[in-house]
């Protein structure tokens, strides 16, 4: 079976985290304040993922 | 609700947070490796499993290790991955995953999942249904029944063909109930309304939209909101109700007689007819454009003269909890062989008759009696109403093509393709086999 190269895994990684984020950002509205809460500081965990991918992703492509 | 017992194969905790507020009432067991997976699929009874497929940045898809785990233990497994390319959605698939579908869409796709699984484990438990809610034990319609009842849960629109009383509502009524929509199922027959009427009833009216509305009246179509509208015969709806049904069923919504404001309803559409639908489009009858919206999934329910092992079962129905009733032998033999114009609907009124009269064993000659005038002889092909309207918008000689078509087609899947047996069983030459067959082809590629 075909494996992914290094730049595919960080993109595969990028899209995974991206589509978390949106998932929960889609949920938010409608979570109580607790799990608002939680949510928050795992999408805050999830952005701050994305922003290391995307500088790995630039490193890569230079 | 339901309560399911469920994995989640998943290593980003934000994914498996979201999945856990989307599965909010069932018992959930949260996994983010595979050796985790797979000790808990072998230790625990899961109903439904999800399934990341890359398992942290340096993973190889060993995801698909615990679908294979879990699909051997009966699990209804579902990936839920942003690895979704041709090669790996077939690897899943072969490996005994039952439904892909890329990250980033939950909201929609998770309660689509468990609503699909629960209707379809519901469909699969009640093994009585033929039975009960859609008596046959003929095995084509069983098998028809069976087809349809897997887009049951779906958003397809049904199409149900077959001749007046064959079942075509009570099939309705079980795809309706087996959908897991909340709304209702709301029927109407189109046929019975001249085209102002009909209008009115559909999309309902306010108060004074015309002479003798005196008050406003909720339309079938906002009272089938979240259900099922049942629309049969559907090809007698004039050209221009067509227009109007086709836009509501597009867009969702619609404006009441004498109304300014559109109401809106989501409502599945499943419909009927007893004539062939294709002669309808070709006489102008059906609008294509129509025909296309209504008929995702075709269920064609054959007449009671063709599954004549339904009429026992059907006496059995009818006269549970009352009076029972016993045939002799002979009378069983005529009811078997009778054509029945009407299909169940003649028998319920037969059944009812004879449940009435003086004696519990019905002989030859009652059943006759409630019968008379109705020999027991095959319908005759130009009483068909479907095939005659195919004769007059096609021509004779084409009707007789198709009628032959017909014959030769379910008589080689009766001898299961043998070409030998069906010219010696139709007494037809190796020509008109052949000249049929290649005829039907470009037919049976387009289906």
């Amino acid at each position: 079976m075909t494996t992914l190269s290094d730049s595919g895994k960080l993109l595969h990684d990028l899209r995974s985290k991206c589509s978390s984020l949106k998932s929960a950002a889609e949920l938010y509205k409608d979570c109580s304040a607790a799990e608002k809460k939680e949510m928050l500081a795992l999408m805050n965990a999830a952005a701050a993922e994305i922003v290391k991918l995307l500088s790995q992703i630039e490193k890569s492509a230079a | 609700m339901e309560k399911l017992n469920i994995l989640v194969l998943e290593d980003d905790k934000l994914a498996q947070k979201v999945m856990a507020v989307h599965l909010a009432g069932h018992n959930v067991d949260l996994a983010d490796d595979l050796k985790t997976s797979l000790k808990k699929i072998e230790g625990a009874k899961y109903d439904l499993g999800f399934f990341d497929l890359m398992l942290g940045p340096d993973d190889d898809y060993s995801g698909l290790k615990a679908i294979a785990a879990a699909a051997a233990r009966g699990v209804h497994c579902v990936v839920v991955s942003s690895s979704d390319s041709d090669e790996i959605i077939d690897r899943a698939y072969a490996l005994g995953a039952n439904d892909f579908y890329a990250k980033g869409n939950e909201e929609s796709n998770v309660a689509d999942i468990l609503r699909k699984f629960l209707q379809n484990r519901k469909a699969a438990g009640a093994g009585d249904i033929f039975s009960s809610a859609f008596i046959t034990c003929d095995p084509e319609t069983k098998a028809a029944a069976s087809e349809a009842l897997k887009y049951a849960p779906t958003e397809l629109p049904l199409l149900i063909l077959g001749p007046s009383g064959t079942g075509k509502t009570s099939l309705a009524k079980l795809l309706h109930e087996h959908s897991g929509r909340e709304g209702a199922f709301v029927s109407i027959n189109c046929s019975a309304y001249t085209e102002d009427l009909l209008e009115a009833e559909m999309f309902g009216h306010t108060k004074g939209a015309f002479t003798g509305a005196h008050e406003a009246r909720k339309g079938r179509l906002l009272e089938a909101h979240k259900g099922t509208l049942f629309l049969d015969e559907i090809g007698t709806m004039s050209p221009g109700m067509q227009m109007k049904l086709l836009k509501a069923i597009e867009e969702r919504s619609f404006y009441p007689l004498g109304s300014e404001k559109t109401e809106r309803s989501e409502f599945r559409v499943i419909s009927a007819t007893l004539e062939d639908p294709q002669a309808l489009i070709a006489q102008g009858k059906l609008r294509f454009d129509l025909f296309q919206r209504v008929h995702g999934y075709t269920i064609n329910l054959k007449p009671l003269t063709r599954r004549a092992c339904d009429i026992a079962p059907l006496v059995q129905h009818f006269t549970k909890g009352g009076r029972r009733l016993a045939f002799t032998p002979e009378a069983r033999a005529y009811l078997e062989n009778y054509s029945w114009p009407g299909n169940v609907r003649e028998l319920k009124k037969f059944v009812d008759l004879v449940s009435c009269g003086p004696e519990g064993r019905v002989d030859i000659s009652a059943v006759k009696k409630h019968l008379k005038g109705r020999e027991a002889v095959q319908q005759s092909p130009a009483q068909d109403g479907a095939l005659y309207a195919y004769a007059l918008a096609n021509g004779l000689e084409a009707a007789l093509e198709k009628v032959a078509g017909e014959i030769i087609t379910r008589n080689l899947r009766e001898n299961e393709g043998k070409k030998t047996k069906t010219m010696a069983d139709l007494k037809i030459s190796t020509r008109l086999l052949y000249s049929t067959l290649k005829r039907l082809a470009p037919e049976e590629e387009k289906k």
